[in-house]
């Protein structure tokens, strides 16, 4: 599996601890990685991921559909599933101010053992590290 | 080059750099059925 999620792009390094069922992988400074072909690269290599984790920093803005959204590159943002840490960030949509989070961007139901590839990830604020 | 294109130059900085900072820290993964 490390060698399938190190292939990625933009992945710069991938750590997995065995006896937690862990897995890190660092992005590459400048890189572009798109969290969705992990967790189908994790898929293939055998293995059912769980939960996925992200600490990402970027602008708060408003998506097509008005969600809000974290954007992390002009061409990749994660809108929020709405809760009281994403109801803060709201007046900080659309201004330059930029925004640290640790959030859950995916959870296996229950008899799921594939990710839809169809499916959106949203981005479920766990906790709001940083504004700046 | 003139003022104007200075100018328009540092605009321009302000308003990519901010962006640029902007990036997927760090992503964890919890697995099942890992051997």
């Amino acid at each position: 599996m490390k060698q399938h999620l190190g292939r990625q792009s933009g992945v710069q390094t991938v750590e997995v601890s065995l006896l937690d069922g862990k897995v890190d992988v660092t992005p590459k400074e400048d890189g572009h990685i798109e969290p969705a072909q992990l967790l189908k690269a994790t898929y293939d290599s055998g293995v059912t991921a769980a939960e996925m984790d992200m600490t990402a920093r970027g602008k708060i803005v408003k998506d097509s559909s008005g969600s809000l959204a974290l954007q992390v590159a002009p061409n990749q943002a994660f809108a929020f599933a709405p809760n009281e840490l994403s109801k803060g960030l709201e007046s900080l949509a659309g201004t330059p101010t930029m925004v640290t989070v640790h959030g859950r961007l995916y959870k296996k139901s229950a008899g799921t053992k594939k990710p839809d590839p169809s499916t959106r990830l949203t981005l479920l604020i766990l906790e709001v590290q940083k504004k700046e | 080059m003139n003022k104007k294109n200075f100018a328009l130059l540092i605009l321009l900085g302000l308003m990519v750099g901010p962006m640029a900072q902007a990036q997927i820290k760090h992503i964890e993964m919890r697995v099942e059925g890992m051997t």
